[in-house]
């Protein structure tokens, strides 16, 4: 019976090391185990530059590689996404044209949850009423307010929609509405409409890790939500900062010594 | 009527009056106030250098890691913005009369070397603005008309400060400045940016930033004033008052002008006395202007863009001929 007893106990705490043990790059909930630091406010402290090391900001699902695009897993659970059919027709067309049609090439704001798993880092500044992201892509800042207000009113079209925020337990939870319909999810076409709705949820996993999880729900394009999630990783090094990448200047300076540049022929 | 429908509607009668001044979208600017041929001329460094010299000392107080706090919302300068930063009397609606921006020299101008001031001067003549002296050709536009956007002008509209240890993060319109304080140094000199490098440090009660790394690609105002890519800025920001920074910049480049020169005016905080110019944040003050003062979304920022709504304007601008301001190279 002791023994019995024992090596039950034995079990059990294995079994609760290897439950409990963070594992990193692996899919995890949003009820992990890591308690991170507090802010001042007492909020759980995501504060700092992170990134992601995906290839979602070329395809959101899995890929093959061509030239100056690597081969990646994509970042869809099931890897499927359930477009209506007239959807996912327009997905390939997108796809064919995405050169001319995809408006990260003409360096407007490249939209949520793009923005995030763009290969540039971003700061989150934590204040009471607010999480502000800067990014170092075309100084982009994304306000998340936290201060009870709902969505304003609508019918309202914005790149990056109306994020309002909120904390369940230790994870940054936001609601995002009020798209365009002039932005994509990737280069390869994965598009959605001004009827957009984001679920993101920002969860520490360890004092280096946030998953990043995106519930999308889109009745004009999807038959269902689907959901994308990844690790986002803090930045080691020493003295990073974001830096700049001022998209808008560097395509029109380019255009500008163009003879007969398209860019000042399309609307 | 919702606020983003007045504030583009707003926009958009600024866009057709503004269309004979070729675009001036403006993405670092403040909001645009129009002024008619009587209105007073507005003080800058000449009387502020006065009045911050009467003013007694203030110790501001600290944040939890203790150095000063500058947190809040402050407004830009009064009047006309950085449309043209030396002494004038009216030009345009946009435009109205306002002492020199410039504390040091005295005389209140830019101090340019000799091939810099006629490089100013055809900059200028060649805005087509409807300005006088200008020879009717078009030549450079206004870089931030094209939303390219770089220091000092930033400083000039209003911004939030937040401060964290180690870290000023200064939020405007629609872009942002980190500045670390925590002692790193400069990075390589061949990096250069349109907000340069900065490198914050306080000194008692001042925030010291030294910026260097800039690729001196815009503008110090809209009427051409430039610097370059060797230019280096320090700019000093003291709480003087509970509700005033003293802004001072003090702009450097041997290669452009015969001696360090230094610009300055007092920011208020928003919504406590002058600083006409643009509060803080553009649609909160268009908020605050137009909306009940119990609207719940007064003090939030919502979403700007420039180069999304501007792509008529950068058109027009191309087809009118303005070249592409590159940054000046001084003469051998």
């Amino acid at each position: 019976m002791k023994r019995w007893s024992a090596g039950l106990s034995v079990a059990l705490a294995a079994f609760a090391l290897f439950a409990l043990a963070p594992v990193p790059g692996a899919a995890q909930t949003a009820t992990g185990t890591y308690t991170p630091p507090r802010t001042a406010e007492g909020q759980p402290d995501l504060q700092g530059i992170w990134q992601v090391l995906n290839t979602a900001a070329w395809d959101i699902q899995d890929h093959s590689a061509s030239l100056g695009v690597p081969a990646g897993r994509g970042v869809v659970e099931g890897n499927a996404i359930p477009y209506t059919p007239a959807a996912l027709a327009k997905k390939q067309e997108n796809f064919k044209n995405r050169q001319t049609l995809d408006t990260e090439n003409r360096c407007l704001l490249p939209g949520v949850p793009r923005i995030t798993y763009m290969p540039y880092p971003f700061r989150i500044v934590q204040q009471a009423d607010k999480v502000t992201i800067l990014h170092e892509y075309s100084r982009v800042m994304r306000y998340i307010y936290m201060n009870g207000n709902p969505h304003p009113e609508g019918p309202i079209d914005w790149f990056l929609g109306d994020s309002r925020g909120r904390w369940e337990g230790n994870s940054l939870v936001v609601d995002v509405i009020h798209f365009n319909d002039e932005t994509w999810f990737d280069r390869a076409g994965n598009f959605h409409s001004d009827a957009l709705h984001l679920v993101e949820r920002f969860t520490p996993t360890g004092p280096d890790h946030l998953l990043y999880e995106v519930t999308v729900e889109d009745p004009k394009v999807f038959t269902r939500p689907w959901k994308m999630s990844m690790p986002l990783y803090r930045r080691q090094e020493k003295d990073i900062e974001l830096l700049e990448y001022e998209c808008g200047a560097y395509l029109l300076k380019q255009e500008w010594a163009k003879p007969d540049s398209p860019y000042f022929n399309t609307p | 009527m919702r606020r983003w429908l007045i504030a583009t509607l707003a926009a958009l009668a600024a866009a057709l009056f503004m269309w004979p001044l070729a675009g001036r979208a403006a993405g670092g600017d403040p909001p645009q106030a129009f002024y008619r041929p009587d209105t007073p001329k507005f003080p800058q460094a000449r009387t502020w250098v006065a009045q911050k010299a009467k003013l007694p000392p203030y110790r501001a107080p600290r944040t939890p890691d203790g150095v000063p706090d500058l947190q809040g919302n402050w407004n830009g300068p009064v009047g006309g913005g950085n449309d043209d930063l030396e002494e004038h009397d009216y030009i345009d609606v946009t435009t109205p009369p306002q002492e020199s921006y410039v504390s040091d020299p005295p005389d209140g101008k830019v101090p340019y070397t000799p091939w810099a001031l006629a490089k100013r001067n055809e900059i200028r003549a060649g805005l087509a603005r409807g300005w006088p002296g200008e020879t009717g050709q078009r030549l450079y536009t206004d870089p931030s008309s094209l939303c390219v956007n770089g220091m000092p002008r930033l400083a000039f509209g209003g911004q939030e400060i937040i401060q964290k240890p180690g870290l000023m993060i200064l939020l405007t319109a629609n872009t942002y400045r980190v500045i670390p304080t925590d002692g790193r140094a400069h990075m390589g000199s061949d990096a250069k940016f349109y907000f340069g490098n900065s490198r914050g440090r306080w000194e008692g009660e001042t925030l010291v930033v030294d910026i260097t790394g800039l690729n001196g690609e815009t503008w110090i105002d809209s009427a051409g004033n430039f610097y370059g890519p060797n230019t280096h800025m320090v700019e000093r920001m003291t709480r003087v008052e509970a509700n005033t920074i003293d802004y001072v910049i003090t702009i450097d480049d041997p290669t452009i002008y015969t001696r360090p020169w230094t610009m300055t005016y007092p920011k208020r905080r928003s919504g406590t006395g002058p600083g006409g110019n643009a509060g803080a944040i553009p649609n909160a003050v268009a908020a605050a202007a137009v909306a009940p003062a119990a609207d719940p979304y007064a003090k939030e920022v919502w979403e700007n863009t420039c180069l999304e709504g501007n792509h008529d304007n950068v058109v027009l601008l191309k087809k009118l001929g303005f070249k592409w301001f590159d940054a000046v190279v001084p003469p051998k």
